[in-house]
């Protein structure tokens, strides 16, 4: 790829799962900033002895819905001003929602990319896009219009979490893989007796984890 | 602006404190208006399998609580400095709907060492006077420990709380906590289950440091159950979406499924929800209050509830902000220390240190909100503070609640944070590890207080509330000393790794949850200068205008707000009889 060209989103389908899957159509996501976000959750998520990769994991799936949805639009959150700039300790200051902040944060990584690699984010090797994001969570990577390191810890993080471990009607966490990665079994209507018969022992329904989708 | 049929008595908030005060003034058929700002949530996604179940949703996007899109704080942390608002609110989680944060708590219910509501006169006789440094405004309450026992067991039987006695009627439990006030009955239901964290707990600090570990109280049913008012509670099932969530098993003591609907068929009885009060409306001439003027959410119009006596019973900050905006009393003034509107305002130091043990099984998930284990020793005075240069202190337990996937990963320290090490870290540990917690007491200091903020409103027009709070040196030092004495603990454990021990420290940090037990603002005690309402919850100016929730309290203590809160608002209802009856000051 020459430098500075950007891989389109078109494939995501194909590597998103199950071949019987529907094609996913991104609501909030550009086809340069799919790519950038697919790049972020495969680094992120590597495919390993553990999951799929982040892409086959729904992760991207669920950072476009939170963006495109009532989180991303600003739900829940104070938009009144007057506006006044604050320290991290101060919490979110800015008047953007955050579906703006992070296309914002995006599109500013994107440039710090193109002037340490000469590429785009999205067309960096895995390695090279790994070592981006540390100086970028680390606070090594400066913009100078965007807090990098708050829009990263902040924004881009907690996302990539919650679309780990959230129930997969979310779009992320496709098939369980991460709640049985860890042991975590979901859903369970009534623990009354296993608080006493699992207690300091191994769980059974640890392995067969249940989600929304499973209950009834 | 309509007006409303006159009552006798009406109460501004739909929560605990609102009903219990209900509670008490419907057994003698008084008519009460009760106005909730929210709706009721029985029935909808909240409390319904399996989206109860919805860890995003309710917990992590705080779905069930206040909406700062329509009214937050703003905050600084000295008066010097330009406050600005919690865009998010994250800190705190102020409750709204019928029930209030009462229908999503954790169900944790203390009686707080008997000394609280004497506090100053405490420390004074055990340290000296000059060991209160002058600015920390800690005074008794005015209230006695044995006037208010009667209501705390009420409330307890009212909901059902699952504990184990440690004082009963002076005799020392085993099992209990030794530090608790004397209760003259044991606790109605026996204690939650034990989990396999509190387990370890307590077999370490009972044997290795001699402590007396003790089942957290909560208002979560051991078994099936039935209240005094013929309420019923069905028994716990320990399925981790408590705190934060409705209980879709009717296992939670709360508000919404014990008062509300026991009140609702009672004569003379009206809950009005939707109903977002603007103003309390006061005659200044004859220092009465008039009534309530509140927004029909429903249909958009403002309505005049006329009543003999008003009972403000919101959330902590709002019964502040409401005496604010009305112009009722003296606003709190920190340069001159002058003022009662506002002052002491508190919060709590908690921190904590994870515990990772690779042989044990914690299975965080089988918990519940308040399946805790925990010691009193180091928490209020239990400990003698002689020459430790701070007062109060914390309770120390494990309170493994439910080990929900998205916020009660723990990861041992240097993990990355993301990549195949990340993920090999999370599966090695999330089911070997827990949280050794300290509930650090919070006193008041002569810079924390309230008042309106001059710049920003909420979706009404109305002015926000302005928090000015730090941490002070006395809760640095309080938290440093308590979550050493955790990390005692941990390392006692034989923990194949401890996370850092993490005390409490300014600044002021608005972007992490650190519990809600906000206090003060609306102190009672005996003096007028220094007090809104006085030892029976009446404001000293406005003799038929009541207040009753944290807000009254002078300090905040090593405990949750909630056993205190209910005794008081228990107390408020029978003295509110009285005084429909005989209207005057009460004594």
């Amino acid at each position: 790829m020459l430098p500075g060209t950007v891989q389109p989103a078109a494939p995501s389908a194909a590597s998103a799962g199950p071949a019987d899957a529907a094609p996913v159509i991104y609501q909030s996501l550009g086809p340069n900033e799919a790519a950038f976000v697919e790049r972020l959750v495969e680094v992120m998520c590597p495919a390993d002895e553990f999951t799929p990769g982040g892409v086959a994991c729904g992760l991207a799936v669920y950072i476009d819905r939170q963006l495109a949805g009532a989180f991303g639009r600003g739900e829940r959150l104070y938009q009144r001003g007057p506006w006044r700039p604050g320290a991290p300790a101060d919490g979110y200051q800015l008047p953007l929602t955050p579906e703006r902040f992070f296309k914002l944060g995006l599109a500013a990584t994107d440039e710090f990319c193109r002037q340490q690699h000469g590429r785009a984010f999205a067309a960096l090797s895995s390695p090279e896009a790994d070592a981006l994001l540390q100086a970028v969570a680390s606070g090594r990577a400066a913009h100078p219009a965007v807090a990098l390191h708050t829009w990263f810890d902040e924004l881009v993080y907690p996302l990539f979490e919650q679309a780990c471990f959230a129930d997969p009607i979310h779009g992320g966490n496709r098939d369980k893989v991460f709640w049985k990665m860890i042991g975590y079994p979901g859903l369970p209507a009534v623990n009354g007796l296993n608080i006493v018969r699992y207690r300091g022992k191994p769980f059974p329904g640890a392995r067969a984890p249940q989600s929304m989708e499973d209950f009834g | 602006m309509r007006t409303l049929p006159h009552c006798s008595v009406v109460v501004v908030g739909g929560g605990l404190a609102g009903g219990l005060v209900a509670r008490q003034l419907a057994r003698r058929q008084i008519s009460t208006v009760v106005l909730e700002r929210g709706g009721d949530r029985h029935g909808g996604a909240e409390s319904r399998l399996p989206t109860q179940r919805d860890e995003l949703r309710w917990d992590v996007r705080t779905g069930l609580m206040q909406d700062a899109a329509t009214e937050t704080y703003t905050f600084r942390r000295e008066a010097t400095a330009t406050a600005r608002p919690m865009r998010r609110l994250a800190a705190f989680l102020p409750g709204t709907g019928v029930g209030g944060a009462g229908s999503h708590w954790g169900g944790q219910v203390f009686r707080w060492a008997d000394y609280n509501l004497s506090l100053r006169s405490r420390f004074e006789q055990r340290y000296g006077p000059q060991a209160i440094p002058e600015d920390m405004p800690i005074r008794d309450w005015g209230v006695r420990y044995d006037e208010l026992e009667p209501y705390h067991d009420l409330f307890e039987k009212l909901f059902g709380v699952s504990g184990q006695a440690g004082n009963l009627r002076g005799v020392i439990q085993p099992g209990g906590n030794p530090f608790e006030a004397p209760r003259q009955n044991p606790y109605p239901q026996a204690p939650l289950e034990r989990t396999e964290a509190g387990q370890i707990f307590q077999d370490v600090v009972t044997r290795e440091f001699g402590y007396r570990p003790f089942p957290s109280p909560a208002a979560l049913s051991s078994g099936a159950y039935e209240n005094p008012d013929g309420m019923r509670l069905g028994a716990c099932q320990y399925c981790g979406h408590c705190e934060r969530f409705i209980c879709e098993a009717n296992a939670k003591g709360t508000p919404d499924l014990l008062l509300y609907p026991w009140l609702a068929r009672q004569p003379g009885f009206t809950l009005r929800t939707h109903s977002h009060v603007l103003a309390i409306e006061h005659d200044p001439a004859s220092r009465r209050a008039r009534g309530v003027r509140y927004l029909d959410l429903a249909t958009g119009e403002e309505l005049f509830q006329p009543a003999d006596a008003v009972v403000l019973a919101a959330f902590t900050l709002t019964n502040t902000r409401l005496l604010l905006s009305g112009r009722l009393g003296q606003p709190y003034d920190p340069a001159t220390a002058t003022g009662a509107v506002g002052r002491n305002f508190c919060y709590q130091a908690n921190s904590g240190i994870a515990v990772f043990m690779r042989d044990r099984w914690i299975n965080p998930f089988l918990g519940a909100g308040c399946t805790g284990t925990i010691i009193d020793e180091f928490n209020d005075d239990n400990f003698d503070h002689a020459g430790l240069g701070f007062l109060g202190g914390g309770y120390i337990g494990v309170n493994v609640t439910g080990g929900r996937p998205i916020g009660a990963r723990r990861l041992p320290p240097g993990t990355p944070r993301w990549g195949t090490a990340w993920k090999r870290a999370n599966a090695e540990w999330y089911a070997h590890s827990f949280s050794i917690g300290v509930q650090g007491s919070c006193y008041p200091h002569r810079g924390n207080y309230l008042d309106l903020d001059p710049d920003y409103t909420d979706a009404f027009g109305q002015p926000l509330l302005r928090m000015t709070f730090d941490f002070r040196v006395n809760e640095e030092k309080l938290s440093a000393y308590c979550t050493g004495q955790a990390a005692r603990i941990a390392k006692a454990m034989g923990a194949t790794i401890l996370g850092p021990a993490a005390p409490r420290t300014a600044p002021f940090d608005a972007r992490f949850y650190q519990g809600t037990h906000v206090t003060g603002g609306t102190p009672m005690g005996a003096d007028p200068a220094t007090s809104v309402v006085s030892p029976r919850l009446q404001h000293w100016e406005v003799e038929n205008l009541f207040v009753v929730g944290a807000s009254v309290f002078p300090h905040n203590a090593g405990h949750n707000p909630t056993g205190p809160v209910a005794a008081l608002a228990l107390r408020l209802g029978d003295d509110l009889a009285r005084y429909t009856a005989k209207p005057g000051r009460l004594s």
